[in-house]
């Protein structure tokens, strides 16, 4: 029931996710982040099975900076990527699977905006946009729809907004708040929570 | 290894999934009175100005003495890991209580190795981690881990698929959703803390009322600054009468 | 050993002239009755349980008493399956050796409860299948009661029933003892004489009705000055 989605443009990418951490039938919570800040210029995004999520993104977020401990010099996001794919890989054929859907985003000096999309199967893909959850089969279609390659920030938190208001509609769970994201050259910038639900 | 076939030996992982088919232990299924995750939830609520963290168990007593035995050692679903620690318990009554025993060990090495006390993340985080290990295998516990530190009040949720959640309210157990009910209902930013106490003193009534246990009680805890006090016991029986007085 | 018995439901006996298909499955558990109870009062404390040992619809034994004594001032009541008693009692009994032998004391009986709860978990996914009541005096020579269940969770009492007859005996002791469901009693306390009739009493109502309960009662009475055992009978078909 949970909902990620990430639209990249031609210098930023894009990123928001629902606040809800729930159980059973139950919210638990209105505002867990589900983003993990891999570096300076490093989201991870991570829904999946309860208890998993936290442990397999707090372990990549750990190795990263030890990396950066270790070299002096951070993951590009794109290696970021690989090296969780990889990992997601090798627990998926151990005794203990990660039950995680992941979206990766950052931004690189030389390769500019990332946006990377991850299922707990350990498929990647570079996408300029994506979406995991079920909110991910009402909300595609309006970014197939509205998506351009350079398309500026305004136009991009216009199109989250609709993806979030057509939650809003056909969505059977009640998912009132977003943590937003932009990544850009300059770092993470945390945006205005765009809030959904019963009005 | 014949002849373990001919006497029916089989490998104790065989064995287990027998026992405990899909993972849950039809024994510790007949312990009616001890695994209480089905008749009793805890909550706790923030009171208004400080978000102190407050903590109300209910305690259900399987038909036991509440008189010397109180006296003695009245709390049996409130671990007091230290007095600025609580811990919670709903689910298997045993898991809750050999892990958070085991937590309270662990705070109590944290404090003679550091010179100062546990922080409520790195407890409640300790528990978590001790959950991750036993993913999977059956254990049964929710649990919130409640106290002060440097940083103020804290309270987390951690349960037995290792998720661990910071908050400032949450209810755990079978009843959960009837006293999150009334609580989230009555609940204002602004309330004193005699009107908190009531707030959780009638959650956790009406929740028990509803999963039709009687006889149960109320127990309240409030964490302060200065660490926990016990706030009081109550019989729930009683508590519902006097409602269905005033409220109904 | 092959079980007819459905492992699912150690304590359910099969229909007489059941001809239907039965499923064979080894199961390393049995129930075998029996009914333990304590008491707890101000200076003494009572273990009593009945000493029928049964499985399905025989009686294998009509004198196995289920009170083990512990030390001069703990005594155990087990049931449940008799060889998961029998093994976790052994097992006690050596801690309780190897303890007096490193710490040159005897167990009290709220560390013999502590340690039982780590015995019991330490089994937590092939448990015992064992019912434990400890009862005793604590360190104060006050009776004290610990009750378990059979993955190690226990909580002190003043008293409690345990085993097949639990249901019985629990209600008829919590208006005895504990004043329950009664307005205006008045609360007194609870002597050596009255809780040793009552044990007696409840233990004579339960043989009436459950029928792995019955043959003998144990009572084993501890006090400072030890512990005395008394054995009443008790019906016996």
């Amino acid at each position: 029931m949970e909902y990620l989605v990430g639209i990249q443009g031609p210098d930023f990418v894009l990123v928001a996710a629902d606040n809800v951490a729930a159980s059973s039938i139950l919210q638990m919570k209105h505002d867990q982040d589900k983003m993990f800040k891999l570096s300076e210029k490093i989201l991870l995004l991570c829904v999946g099975e309860a208890g998993d999520t936290a442990q397999f993104a707090e372990y990549i977020q750990k190795n990263l900076q030890l990396y950066k401990m270790r070299n002096g010099y951070e993951l590009s996001p794109s290696a970021a990527a690989n090296f969780t794919r990889k990992n997601l890989a090798d627990y998926l054929r151990s005794r203990t699977p990660y039950h995680v859907n992941l979206l990766l985003a950052g931004y690189d000096e030389t390769d500019g905006p990332g946006l990377y999309y991850m299922d707990y199967l350990s498929s990647l893909s570079k996408a300029p946009f994506a979406a995991h959850g079920y909110g991910a089969f009402l909300t595609l279609s309006i970014l197939d729809q509205h998506y351009k390659p350079d398309l500026t920030r305004e136009e991009a938190v216009d199109l989250l907004k609709k993806c979030i208001e057509e939650l809003r509609k056909r969505f059977i769970v009640n998912l009132p708040s977003f943590t937003v994201r932009l990544i850009d050259k300059e770092g993470i910038h945390d945006l205005e929570k765009l809030s959904s639900g019963a009005k | 290894m014949a002849l373990f076939q001919v006497t029916g030996f089989k490998h104790y992982a065989e064995l287990r999934a027998q026992i405990l088919p899909s993972g849950q232990t039809h024994l510790v299924d007949r312990t009616n009175h001890y695994n209480f995750g089905t008749k009793t939830q805890e909550f706790a609520v923030p009171v208004g100005v400080d978000p102190s963290s407050f903590l109300k168990s209910c305690d259900r007593e399987g038909g036991s003495s509440a008189g010397r035995y109180l006296a003695s050692n009245d709390v049996n679903k409130v671990i007091e890991i230290n007095p600025y620690l609580l811990g919670t318990m709903s689910g298997s009554a045993a898991d809750c209580q050999y892990w958070e025993r085991l937590l309270a060990k662990e705070c109590r090495l944290y404090r003679l190795r550091n010179n100062h006390r546990i922080s409520v993340a790195a407890a409640s985080k300790l528990l978590s981690n001790m959950m991750v290990g036993y993913r999977g295998m059956g254990l049964s516990m929710g649990s919130m881990i409640c106290g002060w530190d440097k940083e103020g009040p804290g309270l987390y949720y951690v349960d037995d698929n290792a998720t661990r959640l910071s908050g400032c309210m949450f209810s755990t157990g079978c009843g959960s959703s009837f006293a999150y009910g009334v609580v989230d209902s009555g609940y204002r930013e602004d309330m004193t803390v005699e009107e908190a106490y009531e707030l959780g003193r009638r959650g956790i009534a009406h929740a028990t009322h509803r999963d039709a246990y009687s006889g149960g009680f109320v127990n309240m805890y409030h964490m302060r600054e200065d660490g926990w006090i016990k706030v009081c016991k109550e019989d729930v029986s009683e508590l519902i009468h006097r409602y269905r007085k005033g409220m109904f | 050993m092959l079980s007819s018995q459905s492992y699912q439901d150690p304590g359910k006996m099969k229909d007489y002239h059941y001809s239907g298909p039965v499923e064979h499955r080894f199961s390393p558990y049995s129930f075998n009755g029996g009914t333990v109870l304590a008491v707890a009062g101000e200076d003494f404390a009572i273990v009593a349980s009945d000493t029928r040992l049964s499985e399905g619809y025989s009686i294998h034994s009509r004198d196995s008493p289920k009170c083990y004594k512990l030390t001069d001032t703990t005594v155990i009541g087990c049931s449940g399956f008799h060889g998961d008693c029998l093994t976790l009692t052994k097992i006690i009994d050596a801690r309780l050796k190897m303890y007096k032998h490193s710490n040159n004391k005897t167990m009290t009986s709220n560390a013999i409860a502590a340690m039982l709860s780590t015995i019991l978990y330490g089994r937590r996914f092939f448990p015992y299948y064992v019912y434990n009541i400890i009862g005793g005096l604590d360190e104060h020579g006050k009776g004290a009661v610990y009750s378990f269940d059979p993955v190690g969770s226990y909580q002190r009492d003043t008293y409690k029933a345990g085993g097949s007859a639990s249901a019985m005996l629990q209600p008829l002791l919590d208006n005895q003892i504990g004043f329950k469901n009664m307005e205006g009693v008045q609360q007194v306390p609870l002597t050596q004489e009255r809780a040793v009739q009552l044990v007696k009493d409840v233990f004579i109502s339960a043989a009436e009705r459950d029928v792995y309960t019955g043959d003998a009662l144990r009572l084993c009475i501890i006090t400072k000055e030890g512990i005395n055992e008394q054995t009443v009978p008790l019906r016996k078909d």
